[in-house]
């Protein structure tokens, strides 16, 4: 379970304050399938960074289980992070000079597990994303719905308990998106992992079995689907 | 850490072209060190191979007074009865030599140099029968021949020669005060000359035979050193203690002197002049942590969405630090192969041919006892280092660059374009 409370976040740049939370509070659920729908600037991707840890709130709360994470130091998010979340990125944000199968396993490399077992791991969520025979190509050498279904492998491989996906469709073709919502879909399905994702794509928004809309640093709806 | 050091070498090698300039600069570096390091070492035994070999021997025996003195060359503080002291030092298996030192004032004559002048001259006198023993003198002779026990002959530097435009037969007078004070006046010709690999003896040898200065300056046997020369494998400081316990009992308080504490100014001198090449070096290596410094930015700039994407899925910052160090540290160790290679393959020429800085001692006094040739030397103590200095050098020009990766935080790392 996850639960926001009254969370604000304040950007300063110069003299401005950005506003980009506004004290927002939602939770959500372990296992669901959670869209953040907002225009540009509407705080989706600040909600998704407090969630994921990588970024520190100006007042409110964040529990993730039984954890306050919002008040964790440095070192204790990394932890977290490591332990706990898997993130899917727009631009697939893959190192270029490693393999599929490299840019999978280094997950796991970084959480100590032992050679034998990544590569059991890695193998197999390679080949439940699609890109079976595919383990040895550098990302250059593949597509761009390849390069998001190696960061959708990249960020199961650990068995994370969240998955947070900001944009992940939109640097791809309405058929790709589709092709990756889907397998994010059976993702959620077949291991239970909560999925938070971003987008302001109507098409994307469909897929989603809750839709959170945000507007100015505020929750304007909460939508639950079938 | 294996996916590290992957990371790190497919990184190097995925800018090869930079990860190739940069190794470039520290390999130039590194080579200047090597060979400015070759030069050094080269000089440095060469020169002190013909200090000893031509001017002061590996020891000196002289009297305790006469050490404190040693500046003003008194006579009346040399060793009186030296043949005893000198024939318990060879009973001791040492190869040891008499010699006396005085100052002059040598007077020129119109018949011979054209026009009358006097100069101040330091004069050695050396007893001919056991010399060459110590010193290598006979085959440097250029003209002339040594002079003979009991005559008025005198060998002189080749440059001294020169700058005198002096020859063999012409004849000087040598003035000084002898033991007791009173003044000799000594007409002395030239019999030889040398020119030894020594510059200071080319510039200003005036040798003579002690058996003459002894009866003219009333010495009576006495020398103001005995000079001990010394196997080059020998330990000069073990035998100086030696030799000190040997003489401890003499008639006249002795003191046993080797040749870097005889010849103290040219050690000084050497010692300064390498802090000075230490100098050059620190900013050749300063360019070189530069380069590699400037590399490392530009690599964590190009990356830095990567490193956003690492730092999120949980890697600690200490081994994204390490990653870049990993990298820096190769591209240190890419820099010392090539640098090594290429320095010992210019030390080649170096330590064959050398630099003739001939042009450059003839006319200045760099202090180095070496008359032309400079000579490079292997040093594998100074490879050795030069291989580590590459390494650790770039580790610690990317130390900071590889932190400053760390502190951006996440998100904007992850917005960077």
């Amino acid at each position: 379970m996850i639960q926001v409370q009254q969370v604000v976040r304040d950007y300063h740049t110069g003299e401005t304050v950005v506003h980009a939370l506004k004290g927002v509070s939602i939770d959500i659920a372990d296992g669901e399938f959670t869209s953040i729908a907002g225009p540009s600037g509407s705080g989706k991707t600040t909600l998704l960074n407090l969630i994921g840890c990588i970024d520190s709130l100006d007042s409110g709360e964040i529990l993730i289980g039984d954890q306050q994470v919002s008040t964790m130091d440095k070192k204790s998010k990394t932890e977290f992070r490591r332990n706990n979340l898997g993130f899917i990125f727009q631009t697939y944000n893959l190192i270029p000079v490693l393999s599929a199968y490299e840019n999978v396993s280094f997950v796991l490399s970084i959480l100590g597990v032992p050679e034998q077992e990544i590569k059991e791991r890695t193998m197999r969520m390679l080949k439940e994303v699609g890109l079976e025979g595919m383990e040895h190509r550098r990302p250059g050498r593949l597509s761009g719905g390849q390069q998001q279904r190696i960061a959708i492998a990249r960020a199961l491989v650990k068995n994370p308990k969240i998955v947070l996906a900001d944009e992940p469709t939109a640097n791809l073709d309405s058929k790709t998106g589709e092709e990756i919502l889907q397998l994010m879909q059976k993702m959620n399905e077949k291991y239970g992992t909560t999925f938070i994702f971003s987008t302001h794509d109507v098409m994307v928004m469909d897929y989603a079995k809750r839709l959170v809309e945000l507007h100015d640093g505020q929750i304007i709806s909460d939508e639950r689907r079938q | 850490m294996k996916f590290l050091f992957v990371l790190a070498f497919r990184n190097i090698w995925r800018y090869h072209r930079r990860t190739l300039l940069t190794a470039s600069v520290i390999a130039m570096g590194l080579m200047m060190y090597f060979l400015v390091d070759s030069l050094l070492v080269g000089i440095d035994r060469e020169s002190v191979c013909n200090l000893k070999r031509y001017e002061t021997g590996s020891l000196q025996i002289m009297q305790k007074d006469y050490w404190e003195d040693r500046t003003f060359m008194p006579l009346d503080k040399a060793i009186p009865s030296v043949e005893p002291l000198l024939a318990l030092v060879r009973e001791a298996g040492y190869t040891a030599t008499g010699r006396t030192q005085f100052a002059a004032d040598m007077i020129l004559y119109q018949q011979d140099f054209d026009e009358d002048g006097n100069l101040p001259v330091q004069v050695t006198a050396i007893d001919l029968s056991t010399h060459s023993e110590v010193f290598d003198l006979e085959e440097t002779l250029i003209a002339g021949r040594l002079p003979e026990m009991g005559s008025h002959e005198m060998v002189i530097g080749s440059w001294f020669a020169e700058d005198l435009d002096a020859d063999i037969g012409y004849v000087v007078t040598l003035i000084t005060r002898g033991n007791g004070g009173f003044y000799e006046a000594m007409d002395m010709e030239i019999s030889g000359i040398v020119r030894t690999p020594n510059p200071a003896v080319n510039r200003n040898g005036i040798l003579v035979p002690i058996d003459t200065m002894s009866e003219y300056l009333a010495l009576e046997g006495m020398a103001t050193e005995i000079t001990i020369a010394l196997p080059d494998s020998a330990n000069v400081e073990l035998e100086e203690q030696k030799l000190q316990h040997l003489v401890a009992q003499w008639e006249v308080p002795l003191t046993v002197k080797s040749w870097d504490e005889v010849a103290y100014d040219h050690v000084a001198m050497i010692e300064m002049e390498k802090s000075s090449s230490s100098v050059i070096l620190f900013l050749i290596f300063l360019i070189a942590a530069v380069g590699i410094s400037n590399t490392m930015i530009m690599a964590i700039n190009e990356r830095i969405r990567e490193l956003g994407m690492m730092r999120s899925m949980g890697m600690k910052d200490g081994n994204i630090q390490l990653l870049f160090i990993i990298e820096a540290g190769a591209i240190g160790l890419i820099g010392s192969i090539i640098g090594i290679l290429i320095g010992s393959l210019a030390n080649y020429f170096l330590v064959t041919y050398g630099i003739d800085f001939g042009f450059l001692m003839r006319e200045m006094d760099l202090g180095y006892r070496i008359q032309n040739i400079f000579y490079g030397a292997w040093h594998p103590q100074g490879i050795i280092i030069t291989g580590i200095m590459g390494v650790v050098l770039s580790v610690a020009a990317a130390y900071i660059p590889a932190r400053r990766a760390t502190i951006q935080d996440i998100p904007t790392c992850l917005r960077h374009q």
